[in-house]
This record gives structure tokens, sequence and C-alpha cells, in this order.
């Protein structure tokens, strides 16, 4: 490497050496653009949380599905805990386990979504987007519902690599990251949960 | 080449497969509001995937290997490619094309204001023109600076070989293309009239155009927040060694402040629009006349563009203090000082987004916290100023164009942050509300202090990024025309302003024609100094003197490696072992590579001994 | 160059008497047709004496970096002083912008918010309404106008206004005041005219919508005319039963 009097040619000549950077800082790079990533997630979703807040106050109306929504936050946890099994068990190699506790996630996934659908069905009855509470309803919902629909693309994802054996203890960040992202996507719904239903 | 033509075609493809579904699903015609938004998200998707994003990513996605083009040239220009670079000139060359057009409907909005009346053009067309001026140069201050030398300057000051993610880089700057692409086809849809701030409920009743403005607000918030958090990881992780905090370059400093900034703020301004959109194609009534909230609107959207002024201005900061240092060839005075004012700017800005709100009708507890802190930020920003300042203080100035523009720079800035204060100023504010006033101050702040920055970065790295020198006398003449003109063009709109002249009218009372005319001249004048700007880039660009790797002496990293840099920008490890900014320490040395062939050793051997003074 | 504080020190001040002077000579305002007006004009000005010494310390070190620091040459010129930081530099400059900065928040800052939105009383109330693109003037008699607004002299006037469809602002550059108008929510202002006078006498003697409403934006304005007490109630009688 010189650093005075290299002419362009010389140097690009120069560039096909042997150097590298060392890439030991990838897998902290990752972790860290991630929890960036979340945290970001986290001020998108307040936004809209604080959207609620702001144009229907502590308003809420009679007719919401308690138990539905009860069950279906029970589900979502459930699958959280489920998509931590599958994390664990990669990386100790335990295959089998793994792919049984993602299949697993993704139908508490699409349960969750199926109950959804049908709450969705009762509120374009009883507080349609129109009313102020149904606004803010339906944003709320619409934009945590995009969040697992794009968690379980990327849960399928993880499965279907999994199953062609890309995965292993050495090699599991794929894995971590989406199920990072997937208990982001619970943890909002914790938090929405209440927004919705409680206050 | 082939890539780039692919992803128009996909992006076309998936606009057509868009309305298509849509309307079968829904029935309605090809330029219903739902049909385009849909439209608009299958054709980002065609044309993400067209560009690269299918070998890219698509390819791993389904466990093969990744693709990446190896391609050299011109030709990688216009395709997926994840240097760095690369990047950042493609970044530099399309805003800077983008501020060009924004620039030419300045001109028009100029010359339609010389003389009161309607004259080229309708009144609903000027507000349309506004908006479309406003929205475009933001965005090329949004990610001018941080985009094109963000990307090329950051890695190699801290001494890293690329980016930490270099694909989403990629997929970074190609959302960009699509955002000038829709904004630019909404006049097909009617365009959109509610100015750049895009106020609901106007916003919600105006013409279709909007909804493509509403889109390309949400790709260019991910471009955005996905440039955020590389940045951030980047300078994180992969710091050379001997790369400590304390010696950080300051405009790596500055890119860092601006990207934490960015990633935290810019979904509110994609939110804000995301329900505009949903009051427009989905029923929901958060903006609407009788049941929603205009004030909902004004925080969410200010609750990003407060900030968005200092995502502008903040890398602005770190290349004059950069130029400044090295071309009065002292110490960066007060470093730790400016630091620790960048991210104090940082905090203070997410916490006074209501001093644009004073005349909103908001509650009337809120105006006194506000202007507290508005104010309060005017002691960083000083910190700021005295870093600059005491670095000019007895320093050896050599005026190259830089340095010329930098001090354009200084003056413009005073000016626009000294007429902030009168905005954050409830009193003066109630009239001062959305006059000229307010119009002359945003352009001090944003071109005086935004672009002229990004000029002057341009002027300064050119030598680095192209191996050429632009032509010096043509440089400094230019910086002086656009500081001279810039200055004849906006002075006179303050007073317009005080006087009575509120913005974004295409007509006015004819007693402020003389200001106006004035300065629609001076506009001109200033216009046409890009001419001499783009063409001296241009030919020293193909033809200028070749330059040797550090024409101006100064002691960052990018300046010890030849001009261009090799692909890798390093061909061997650097080690920092003391402050970038030891001017006029004898035998002081920022970095050396200590793999380096014999007598590349920029510090004579003597390196480590500095070590103590620098520290 | 030692010494180079001296001639800085000399252009700071005279820089600053020049804009000082000049602030001092010029008429920066239009005409101040309601008390308010006075107010607001008054903040700004100190706010335009306070700005002098700051920007002149910038322009005065500009001008002496250009006469007395500058150098020519090549890439390998001599250094400049190595000096990276001085903490009484540093901490007087922070104390010294941070008291200006606290100054500036309690006058003009509360002190003109204290006696522009302080004092809910108020003589008469009149209703504005907003709509694309006009404004329409309800009197306490509930006699309406749309051509032109006329007020009593003298008298403290609160202005409740509102809209019917976008954002509007009412603006009237000759009172230094404004508000918007939002749809649904009523705000309010206030103004003392202090002089009787026309739109024809002073061109910012009228309601100038604002805030950005559509096409007609530019022309969404209303003459104002300023009369006496007792011909206004004259007025707004006839207004009444004309109908
Ligand atoms: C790069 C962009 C940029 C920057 C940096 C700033 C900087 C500042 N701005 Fe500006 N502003 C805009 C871009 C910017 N602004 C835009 C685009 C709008 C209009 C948007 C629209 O409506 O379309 C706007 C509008 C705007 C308003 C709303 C006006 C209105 O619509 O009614 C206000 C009100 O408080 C304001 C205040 C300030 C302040 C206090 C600063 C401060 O940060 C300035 C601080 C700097 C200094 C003060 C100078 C240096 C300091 C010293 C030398 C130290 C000593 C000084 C003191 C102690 C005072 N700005
Ligand atoms: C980066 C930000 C940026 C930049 C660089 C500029 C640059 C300029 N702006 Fe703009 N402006 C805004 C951001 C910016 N503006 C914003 C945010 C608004 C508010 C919008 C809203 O209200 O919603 C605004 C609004 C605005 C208005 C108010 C309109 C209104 O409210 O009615 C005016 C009026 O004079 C104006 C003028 C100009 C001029 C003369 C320039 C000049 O500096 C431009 C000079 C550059 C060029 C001319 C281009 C290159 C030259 C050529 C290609 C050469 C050949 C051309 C000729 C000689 C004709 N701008
Ligand atoms: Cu009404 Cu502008
Ligand atoms: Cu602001």
């Amino acid at each position: 490497m010189t650093t005075l009097d290299t002419t362009p040619e010389e140097a690009t000549a120069e560039s096909h050496g042997e150097y590298h950077q060392d890439m030991s800082f990838q897998p902290k790079a990752n972790r860290i653009g991630l929890w960036l990533f979340i945290v970001s997630e986290t001020f998108l979703f307040g936004a809209f949380l604080s959207a609620r807040w702001f144009s229907t106050g502590t308003l809420k109306p009679e007719e919401l599905n308690q138990a539905l929504a009860l069950l279906l936050t029970i589900v979502l946890l459930v699958s959280s805990i489920s998509a931590y099994l599958a994390e664990t068990s990669i990386k100790y190699d335990h295959r089998r386990n793994f792919v049984l506790f993602i299949v697993f996630t993704i139908v508490m996934g699409l349960i969750f979504m199926g109950g959804v659908t049908i709450e969705i069905k009762e509120a374009l009855h009883a507080y349609p987007p129109e009313t102020p509470y149904g606004t803010s309803y339906f944003m709320l919902i619409g934009l945590h519902a995009f969040h697992v629909i794009t968690g379980l693309l990327a849960l399928t994802m993880v499965l279907i690599l999994g199953l062609k054996g890309h995965y292993g203890s050495k090699q599991y960040w794929g894995v971590e990251g989406v199920v990072k992202y997937w208990h982001f996507v619970d943890l909002a719904w914790v938090i929405i949960y209440p927004t919705l239903y409680l206050f | 080449m082939k890539y780039l033509v692919r992803a128009f075609v996909l992006g076309i493809v998936g606009y057509a497969v868009g309305v298509g579904l849509t309307m079968a699903i829904r029935g309605g015609g090809p330029t219903d509001e739902v049909a385009v938004v849909i439209g608009y998200i299958f054709a980002l998707m065609g044309w993400l995937g067209g560009i690269g994003g299918i070998e890219a990513f698509g390819r791993q996605w389904v466990g093969k290997s990744v693709e990446v083009s190896t391609a050299r040239g011109w030709r990688r220009y216009f395709q997926f490619s994840v240097d760095h670079k690369v990047i950042g000139i493609q970044y530099g060359v399309t805003l800077l094309s983008v501020l060009l057009i924004g620039g030419i409907a300045a001109m028009i909005m100029r010359v339609e204001l010389a003389s009161p009346g309607v004259g080229i053009v309708d009144l609903d067309d000027f507000n349309k023109i506004v908006s479309m001026h406003g929205i475009l140069m933001v965005a090329v201050a949004v990610a001018g600076i941080i985009g094109a030398f963000g990307n090329y300057i950051i890695p190699i000051q801290i001494g890293a070989q690329d980016m930490a993610f270099p694909r989403l880089n990629a997929i970074g700057f190609w959302l960009v293309p699509p955002v000038a692409i829709a904004l630019l086809m909404s006049p097909l849809l009617g365009a959109f009239n509610a100015g750049w701030t895009s106020y609901a409920p106007l916003s919600v009743t105006n013409e279709s155009g909007q909804i493509l403005f509403n889109m390309a607000i949400v790709t260019f918030g991910m471009s955005s927040i996905l440039g955020g958090i590389n940045i951030i990881t980047t300078v994180i992780t992969m710091r050379a060694p001997g790369m400590t905090w304390g010696r950080l370059p300051i405009f790596t400093w500055a890119g860092l402040a601006t990207s934490v900034l960015a990633f935290a703020v810019t979904q509110f301004f994609a939110a804000a629009v995301i329900l505009i959109t949903m009051d427009r194609v989905a029923g929901t009534s958060f903006f609407q006349p009788d049941v929603g909230s205009a004030l909902l609107y004004e925080h969410i959207f200010w609750f990003y563009s407060h900030p968005a002024v200092y995502i502008m201005v903040l890398p602005g900061f770190g290349v004059i203090l950069e130029i400044v240092t090295t071309f009065s060839r002292k110490p960066l005075f007060a470093y730790k000082a400016v630091v620790a004012s960048l991210f104090a700017i940082v905090g203070l800005s997410v916490v006074v987004w209501a001093h644009h709100m004073f005349t909103s009708g908001m509650a009337n507890f809120l105006h006194g916290p506000f202007m507290i802190i508005t104010e309060a930020i005017s002691i960083p920003t000083g910190v700021i100023f005295l870093g600059i300042l005491g670095t000019l203080w007895q320093g050896r100035l050599w005026f190259r164009t830089p340095l010329v523009i930098a001090f354009g720079w200084l003056f413009n800035f005073t000016i626009g942050g000294i007429t902030g204060i009168f905005l954050a100023d409830v009193a003066t504010d109630i009239h001062l509300h959305d006059t000229y006033f307010v119009v002359a101050h945003f352009h001090y702040t944003i071109v005086g202090g935004s672009i002229f920055a990004l000029i002057a970065a341009v002027f300064y790295w050119f030598p680095k990024i192209t191996g050429r020198m632009y032509n010096e006398k043509a440089g400094s003449i230019f910086g002086v025309w656009l500081t001279v003109f810039f200055n004849l063009t906006f002075i006179p709109l303050f007073w317009a302003g005080m006087n009575g002249m509120n913005r974004r009218i295409g007509d006015y009372p004819d007693a402020f024609e003389g200001a106006n005319k004035f300065a629609s001249v001076s506009a001109l004048i200033l216009g046409a100094s890009f001419l001499l700007f783009v063409g001296n880039l241009l030919y020293s660009a193909l033809w200028g003197p070749k330059v040797g790797p550090n024409p101006w002496n100064a002691r960052t990293l990018e300046w010890l490696i030849p001009s261009p840099p090799p692909e890798h920008n390093f061909t061997s490890q650097p080690v920092v072992i003391g402050s970038p900014y030891a001017y006029g320490v004898k035998g002081s040395v920022h970095a050396y590579f200590p793999d380096a062939n014999e007598g590349d050793d920029p510090g004579d051997g003597s390196a480590q001994n500095q070590e103590t003074v620098l520290a | 160059m030692r010494r180079s504080w001296i001639p800085v020190v000399i252009l700071w001040v005279a820089y600053t008497v020049l804009i000082v002077v000049a602030t001092a000579q010029f008429t920066w305002f239009p005409k101040e047709w309601a008390r308010e007006a006075a107010v607001v004009d008054e903040a700004m000005l100190l706010l335009q004496y306070l700005a002098a010494p700051i920007m002149s310390l910038v322009m005065a070190v500009m001008t002496w970096s250009v006469i007395g620091w500058r150098t020519e040459g090549g890439a390998h010129r001599e250094d400049g002083a190595p000096v990276r930081t001085n903490k009484i530099v540093v901490t007087t400059w922070l104390i010294v912008t941070s008291a200006l900065a606290i100054y500036v928040v309690i006058n003009p800052g509360f002190v003109g918010l204290a006696e522009i939105r302080g004092e809910p009383s108020s003589d008469y109330v009149i209703n504005l309404q907003g709509q694309q693109f006009s404004w329409e003037v309800t009197y306490p008699n509930g006699a309406t106008a749309l051509d032109e607004l006329v007020i009593p002299v003298d008298a403290r006037v609160r202005y409740d206004i509102i809209s019917i469809d976008v954002l509007h602002s009412f603006w009237v550059p000759a009172f230094r005041i404004k508000i918007d108008a939002l749809p649904g929510i009523t705000t309010t202002a206030f103004a003392t005219a202090e002089e009787e006078g026309t739109f024809e006498d002073d061109v910012n003697l009228r309601i100038q919508c604002a805030e950005l409403c559509g096409a007609g934006h530019a022309n969404m304005a209303m003459p104002i005319r300023v009369v006496s007490e007792a011909e206004w109630i004259e007025y707004v009688e006839a207004l009444a039963t004309d109908g």
C-alpha cells in the first residue's frame, strides 16, 4: 500500500491485492442493525398509538369482543415462547425440535390472523372506519396485521431454509433475526391490546 | 444498463398488475386512488427486484447463494452496486439532478412573482409548483450530504472497507429514484397543491396527485431509515484499530448524529401521510373536517419535520468544520464541546416541534415551553459556531473554493439562525408565521446551511473522488457569485414578509412589487450561476489535471489513500494513532499503515511517540 | 499575528454600531393600526438590537480572516498554532450565549406572550367563518357580511374564528395578529384598533388568509374599515335590518 504518488491506475491494479478487512464485526453488526430496526419500528407504532390517544382519548365502544381479543393475546404470547424454543433448538442442533417449534409458531400466527379477520368483520358493523374509534381501531389493527403477515412470511422462509439444512449451531443468524422480529411483533400487540380493548 | 432496463420493465409490469388486480377485485377505474396505491406498491417491488434485488436478496431467500455484480467502469453506476463509493456517487448525481429540477421550479415561481397579477401560471398551478419545489428540495437537503458523502467518505474516514450492510445500502439508494419518479409523474393525476407540509384536511380533499406524494414520502422514509441504521452500525462496529471515539473525524460524528435522528423520527412523516392515505382510500376519519383533527396531523408532521431540518444541517456542520480545519491549518477548536453539541442538538430537536404551530390554535399553555426549548437550541448551535470561529482564529487561511463557499455558509447561516430566533418568539411569530419572513429564514438555513455545505463538500472531495482537480478560478468565481446573489434574492423577502406578504400565493398586493421584482431578477442570476457550477464539474471530471492523493494536505484517512480510492479503499489495514486534527504539532500523525511496503509509512516509523503528544 | 485580536475587536464594535444605527434609522414595519401591533414591533426591534453583536462578531472574524489571516501557497505550507481548546473561552461563550437565550425567552418572549394572550376580556365579539375562498363576518347582533369587515376604533374586539372546510388563517397584517381557522374548533384572537382608516389607506388593513387552502388562497382577503364606535353601531344595525 502506498499513500503518496500513486496514480489511480496503479492503485486499482494494486487493489486486487490480498487485503480484506477482517469480517469479525459482522455478527455484532447484524445484531446492532436489527435492534436499531426494531427501535425504529417501535417509534412507528408509537406514532400510531399516540394518534389513537389524541383523536379518541379513552373513548371505547361497548361492542368490543373482549373474549376473542384476550384469547388472541394468549395465542400470540404462546407463539413467542415457541419461537424462542425454536431458536434455542437450532443453537444446539436439535433440528427436529426446531422444525416442530417453527411450524407450531406459524400455526399460532395463522390462528391469530384468523381471529383478527373475525374481529374485523364484526368491527365493520359495530364501529366502521368512519367513526372516531373505528378510525384508530382499523389503523392499529391493520398496521399490526401487516407486521404479523411479514413475520409469518419470514418464518416460512426460515422453515424452508431450515428444512434444506441451512441452519445449525454455527450458523443461525437467520433464525435469530426472524425470531427477534417475531418477539417484537408480539410485544407490539401486548401494547396495542390494552390500548384498544382495556382503556 | 441491462438491470436498469429490467427494473423499468418490471416496475411498469408491477404497476399494471397491481392496478389490474385491484380493478378485478373491487371494480373501479385505473385512476382510482386504491388502484394507484396498490399499483405503486407492486411497481416498487418490481423495480427493486429488477434492479438487482432478485440476485442480492431473492436468491438467498430461497437458499441459493447471493450474486452481486462485479462490473467495472461507468456501467456499475447504472445497476445494483454494493460498493459504498459507487452508491455515494449515485446519490450525489441523482440528488444534484433533483436540485436542478427543483431549481427550475423555483425559477418559474420567481418569474410568476416578478409582478403582481396572474402571469405565466394560474394560482392553483402556482401552488402546485411551490409544493413540488418544496418537496423535491427537502429531499435533496435531507439526503444530499449524508447520502452522497456520508456513504462515500464515512467508511473511509473510519478506516473501513465498506458499510456494515452493503446490500441494504444499495436498496436504500435504489429507493430514491422511485421517489423522484412518483413526484414528477404526479401531474398526470392532478399534482398536489397542499405545500410540502401537506396540511390536512386540504391534503385529504385535493386531487389524486397527493397519493403519489404520500407514496413517495413513505418510500423516501424507508430509504432514510435504512441509511441511518447502516451508518450507525458501521460507525459503531467497523472502526479501524486505534480509531477511538475521541479521534473520530468531525464529519463522521456529524453523520452519526444525523443518522441517529433520521432513524428515530422519519417514521412520523411516513405515519402522517399513511394516515392521510387511509383517510382517502379506506374511509377512516383522522383528519376529515367533521370528525377528525387537523391539529393531530400538524403534531405528527412536525414531530418529524422539525428534526428533519437538523437532519439537513448537521452533516453540513460536519462538512464546514472539516473544511475550516483543513484550510486554516489549525486543530478543530473545542472538539469535545462541538461533538457534545451535535448530540445536544439531536436531543433537543425532537422536543421543539410545536414552534411551527404557535398560530395553529393549539392549547395556550404549550406556547411557553416550546418557546424556551426552541431558543435553547441556539446554545449548542452557538458552540458549533465557536468551533468554527475558534478554528479560523489566527489560522493560516488558504482560500480555495471550499473555503470560499464555507465563508458564504457562515454568513448565511448566521442570518438564518438569528432569524430563527425571531420566529421562535411567540410574540413576533404571530405576525411572521406563514409570511415571506419564514420563507427567507428557511432559505437562509436550508440553502445557506445545507445546500451551501453540499456544494462546498462537492468541491472539497472532488479531487478525491475523481482523481482530478476542478478549475479553481471558475470555482471561486462561482462561490462568490452564489453567495452574493443568494443574499440579494432573499434579503428583500424578509422585508416583504414583515410588511404583510404571505407565502404560497401566486398573486400579491401591488405594494410588494419592488421587493419581488428585485428578488426575481437576483434569483435568475443566482440560477445562472449553476451553469458555471455544473460546467466546471463536468469539464474537470473529464479533462481536469490529475491530482495526487492529498491535494489539500489534509489528515483524515481518506486523504491517505490514492485518488480515486481503490476498490476496497485500503490495500492494507490502517492503524490510527492520533487525532486527525493535530495541525501544527511537529511530526504528528493521524494514521499509518503498518503492513505497507517500505517507505510508505507517513509517520517515518516514529509514530508511536506522537501518541502521547496528541491523545 | 499575536495581537490580531485588536483589529477583530475594532471591527466587531464598528459593525455592531453600524447595524444598531441602521436599525434605529430605518422604519422596518408597516403602519401600526392596533395596540397589539406595537407590542409585536417592539419585540421585533429589541431582537434586532440583540442580534447586532452576534452577527457582527461573525462578520468581524470573517473580515479579518480575509484581510489578516490569509496566506497563499501550495500544499506544504506552515501550520497555525496548535490551539486545541481554551476552557476560559468556551465557558465564557457558553455563559454569554445562555444568558442571551434566557434573556430573549423572558423579554420579548414571555413579556410579549403575556401582553398578547394575557387579557381575555373584550368589548365586542365578532364571529368569522372561513370557507373556500372567502370570509363571512357575523356581528354581535347577528348581521352578516361577506364583502368587508367594519370595526369600531378604540374598542377591544374578540374574534371567534372557525372554518367549515379546510384550514384557513385569520391574519391582519396591520394588527400583527394571526390565528388559524380550524374546522370544528373555535379559535380566538383579540385586537384593539387605534385609528380610523380603510383598506384604501393601507393594504395591510385586510384580513388575509395565511394558511394554504387551495386554488383561491392568494385572493382570500377581506378589506377592513375602522370607524368610530357610534358609526359602527349604526352600520351594524343598518346591516341587520337590510337583511
Ligand atoms: C436546515 C434547516 C433549518 C435550520 C437549521 C433551522 C434552524 C432554526 N429554526 Fe427554522 N425552519 C426551517 C428550516 C431550518 N430552521 C424551515 C424549512 C422552516 C419552515 C417550514 C415550513 O413552514 O415550510 C422553518 C421554520 C421555523 C419556525 C416556524 C416559523 C413559522 O412558520 O411560524 C421557527 C420558529 O421557531 C424556526 C426556528 C428556528 C430556530 C430557532 C433555529 C435554530 O436552530 C437556529 C440556531 C442558530 C443560531 C441562533 C445562530 C448561531 C448561534 C450563535 C452565533 C450563538 C449566539 C446566539 C444566540 C444566543 C441567540 N424555524
Ligand atoms: C433545499 C431546499 C431549497 C432550495 C435549494 C431552494 C432554492 C430556491 N428557492 Fe425555495 N423553497 C424550499 C426549499 C428550497 N428552495 C421549500 C421547502 C419551500 C416551501 C415550499 C412550500 O411552501 O410548501 C420553498 C419555497 C420557495 C418560495 C416560496 C413560494 C411561496 O411560498 O409562494 C420561493 C419564492 O421565491 C422560493 C425560491 C427559491 C429560489 C429562487 C431558489 C434558488 O436558490 C434556486 C437556485 C437553483 C437553480 C435555479 C437550479 C439550477 C440552475 C439551472 C438548471 C440553470 C439554468 C436555469 C435558469 C437560469 C432559469 N422557494
Ligand atoms: Cu383560506 Cu388560504
Ligand atoms: Cu422547526
